[in-house]
């Protein structure tokens, strides 16, 4: 499948603006103002002069009136590190899901590079795959689009394992959007949390889709899991079905009340939306976007 | 048990396994493919809970398949069935058609739309089957059309208050007899008996009718008879009126089985019309509370003697009081100027209206043609009985000559010793005449009693004829000569030609006026039946059954049809539903 996104939609994303609730120290100056004062244009405050700091910052001007050195200090504008953590497992093969978790990826790496931000997509499934640091500038959005358009979905979903292998790297702290249907046996409440735990901030894209939350086939069924290949005879009953629909619906609704509770991010992106009203105005309702 | 028959039952059991193996059937299941078993998991856990519940609606489930099957069979199988019923012969359906066949039963039907029921079952039931009825013989069939035997039904009902005669058919192979046992009538055992009776109170008319008075004083009197045919006592309103006039209004205490009898005496003159009618709580019958009756002798009927000397004949009528005569001259005489007509040698061009008594008339063409030469003293031979003749002595009757007439359609009651005719009749479509061929002045009619009694005896026949006595409801034969019959309702009944008559069906009580070769008259229908109304009782054993319902009246197998239609619906209801299994 290519993905393409077009130029109005792109347009678009350039005047959004990856707000984070925090601000991340960078490496690079970037139009997110860090805490840490340094090079930047924006004055900010004063404080007294001591040994060995940059005498190009005394502001003399002061020194004449006070009789005081006091150096000026500006807040440094730093780049945000924004982790795409995109599921790739095999329960993400149906063709609507996996295309709608490579268009937000798309977009939300396009706002990150139009922004200067240091953006980093990491696929994953049973483990991590291969990053994919495409640079600077939204120029590289193509490169970014081939490498997403390249991926393929396969193995088990293993979010401890994953989530754990990214984290025991080092990296800097920023925004992790983990964007996957959550489907894991083993719950995904706990890698998440992880994140958090090691200082970043956390976004879950919670993606699902109408064959994942209903079942529309009555009667005596097998059902194959795609991922594991474990087989289940069911006969599916309207009072089956709806028992289904519950769970899912359960689901969907105990990660959406972790994440409050841990002041994460959550937005349930199903594949029946249109692809820009999420990134628009429901990724706006969730205060990702601003 | 028959091979076919067996063959059937064997479908109908193929059917039933067959249905228990497809239900027990483990067929494939789909393969569905699904991103995680996780959820699953979790319905599966709930749905273990509920596994009794599965298994009843599974063996429910299987119950009503295995139903379905076997209905489907059985109604699938019913032409096998037929095929035994062919290959046994033909079924003869006799229905009682009497009138105690309208009575009532307590579920609001009655005793006739249960007989219908039943016989639609039988004739269901397969094989060729022939319908017939006690009052009409056999209506439809032998057929295995049942839509046939279905529409005869329709087209039937009770018409007799007598038993009728036992329809005959020469191969019948069964013979089942519907019938509430009213009247009795022999039955040969092999008959198998469909009992529609059931007890009913009731309280109808028994006889009614009209007579002249014995006495002197004249007039007439009437006779009624009412009877309560309940195992309690009943009030009852009885009235008899007289056209208009009410002749009897009174209430009655009617005491279980008792019978209530009443003279009724009736004036010379006056309206001819009679009518009865009582009324009740407790009465099942309807056609029995009313009765009507004739005086005949109270229309005056009015007679022209047409001759060139009327006198003779005036003055031999004179003195009856329910005529009244009047002499014309030939050149007086118009066609529709009298009830009976004495043309007295002389005869018009063409017939009257009215019939007539025509005298040793000349040669016209409606009469016949008068020859040339007299036969001196003839000798009177009655030649066949005929109501003319009544009260005639021939003896006393002396003719000095006659004259031979050539008389085509007429009936020659009376002729001479010689051949030639005295007196002749002609009763068809076209004229309803008396000929004398001999003149009172050939003849001894002041001292002789056979000419008047004779001459009389001729009006009589022409202007009222004598039909018959009162009758039951049913089909009545009457003269060759009527041309029109009207029911009391202002209908005109159909007339079939037979033989040397018409019959009329007359099938409810009340006054028919027929109309007979220009003479009109009177025909009186009444019930009158003590075995009709009394519908306590029956003729039949008690082995033969009691009252059937009268639902259920179409083929069984269409019923068989529409319940497997049902029960299908039934299960693809709850299959989606998922109330079964």
């Amino acid at each position: 499948m290519t993905l393409r996104l077009d130029h109005d939609f792109l347009t678009k994303l350039e005047y959004l603006h990856v707000v984070s609730k925090r601000a991340f120290a960078g490496q690079h100056r970037a139009d997110r103002l860090a805490q840490k004062r340094g090079r930047g244009l924006e004055f900010a405050d004063h404080r007294a002069y001591s040994a060995g700091d940059d005498f190009r910052h005394i502001d003399w001007k002061a020194y004449k009136r006070l009789n005081r050195l006091l150096l000026r200090l500006f807040d440094e504008e730093q780049d945000l590190p924004i982790y795409l953590l995109i599921d790739i497992s095999r329960s993400m093969a149906e063709a609507a899901k996996f295309d709608h978790a490579r268009r937000i990826a798309a977009a939300l790496c396009y706002v990150g590079l139009a922004h200067l931000d240091h953006v980093t997509l990491v696929p994953f499934a049973g483990g991590l795959g291969r990053e994919i640091n495409p640079g600077r500038g939204k120029g590289r959005i193509f490169r970014v689009l081939q490498q997403l358009d390249a991926l393929d979905a396969g193995g088990t979903t293993d979010l401890a394992e994953s989530l754990k292998q990214f984290s025991s790297r080092r990296r800097r702290t920023g925004l992790c959007v983990v964007i996957s249907d959550f489907l894991d046996p083993k719950g995904p409440e706990d890698p998440v949390k992880m994140l958090s735990v090691h200082g970043h901030e956390v976004f879950a894209i919670h993606v699902t889709s109408r064959h994942d939350s209903h079942c529309d086939v009555y009667g005596e069924v097998r059902l194959l899991d795609i991922e594991t290949g474990r087989t289940q005879d069911i006969d599916v009953t309207p009072a089956a079905a709806a028992a289904h629909h519950r769970a899912f619906e359960a689901h969907a609704a105990a990660l959406a009340q972790f994440c409050a509770r841990y002041r994460l991010g959550y937005i349930r992106a199903d594949v029946s939306q249109p692809f820009e009203d999420i990134v628009l105005n429901a990724f706006r309702s969730g205060q990702f976007l601003a | 048990m028959s091979v076919a028959a067996m063959a059937g039952w064997l479908l109908v059991a193929a059917a039933g396994a067959a249905a228990v193996g497809v239900f027990r059937l483990k067929v494939r299941p789909r393969r569905v493919t699904v991103s995680s078993l996780v959820l699953w998991g979790h319905v599966l856990a709930e749905r273990r809970d509920q596994t009794w519940w599965d298994r009843v609606r599974w063996a429910v489930s299987l119950v009503v398949t295995v139903l379905i099957a076997v209905v489907l069979a059985i109604a699938v199988a019913r032409p096998l069935m037929r095929a035994r019923g062919q290959g046994m012969g033909r079924t003869l359906l006799i229905v009682d058609s009497s009138l105690s066949m309208l009575a009532k039963t307590r579920d609001g039907g009655t005793r006739w739309e249960h007989a219908m029921a039943e016989v639609r079952r039988q004739a269901a039931a397969g094989g060729e089957v022939v319908l017939a009825t006690t009052g009409q013989g056999i209506v439809e069939g032998p057929t295995t059309d049942l839509s046939l035997i279905d529409a005869a039904l329709d087209s039937i009902h009770p018409r007799s208050s007598e038993a009728g005669q036992w329809p005959r058919l020469g191969q019948a192979d069964a013979i089942h007899f519907f019938t509430d046992g009213a009247l009795a009538r022999p039955l040969s055992p092999s008959v198998v008996v469909h009992s529609v009776y059931e007890e009913a109170a009731n309280i109808g008319i028994t006889a009614f009718g009209a007579r002249p008075a014995t006495s002197e004083a004249g007039g007439a009197e009437a006779y009624l008879e009412v009877g309560n045919f309940t195992s309690r006592a009943q009030p009852a309103r009885i009235t008899v009126t007289r056209g208009t006039a009410v002749l009897v209004d009174r209430q009655l205490d009617l005491a279980p089985r008792e019978v209530f009898r009443q003279v009724i005496q009736l004036g010379a003159t006056g309206d001819p019309r009679l009518r009865a009618h009582v009324k009740a709580q407790g009465d099942a019958l309807a056609i029995d509370d009313e009765a009507f009756g004739w005086i005949e002798e109270a229309r005056v009927v009015d007679v022209a003697v047409v001759s060139e000397r009327p006198s003779v004949f005036t003055a031999l009528l004179a003195r009856d009081r329910s005529l009244r005569v009047r002499g014309l001259k030939p050149q007086d005489y118009q066609p529709r100027g009298a009830d009976v007509f004495i043309f007295d040698r002389w005869a018009p061009a063409d017939p009257p209206v009215a019939p007539a008594l025509c005298v040793a008339p000349p040669t016209v063409n409606w009469v016949g043609v008068r020859g040339e030469t007299d036969e001196a003293l003839p000798r009177w031979v009655p030649v066949e009985p005929h109501v003319l003749l009544a009260g005639v002595d021939p003896l006393t009757v002396d003719i000095r000559k006659v004259r031979r007439y050539q008389l085509a359609t007429a009936r020659v009651v009376s002729a001479s010793d010689r051949g030639a005719p005295l007196v002749a009749v002609r009763d068809d479509a076209l004229s309803r005449l008396v000929l004398f061929a001999f003149a009172p002045e050939d003849a001894n009619p002041e001292v002789a009693a056979a000419f008047p009694i004779l001459t009389g005896n001729a009006i009589e026949w022409l202007a009222r004829p004598h039909l018959s006595e009162p009758g039951p409801p049913g089909p009545r034969l009457l003269p060759a000569s009527t041309t029109r019959i009207t029911a009391p309702s202002g209908k005109s009944l159909p007339l079939v030609q037979t033989g040397d008559g018409v019959v009329a069906q007359m099938e409810t009580p009340g006054l028919y006026l027929v109309e007979v070769g220009g003479a009109r008259s009177v025909v009186v229908v009444n019930v009158n039946a003590p075995d009709v109304s009394n519908l306590a009782t029956t003729t039949l054993p008690s082995s033969a059954g009691p009252l059937r319902g009268l639902t259920g009246t179409g083929p069984w197998w269409v019923r068989a049809v529409w319940l497997a239609f049902v029960l299908v619906l039934a299960e693809w209801w709850t299959w989606a539903r998922r109330i079964t299994v």
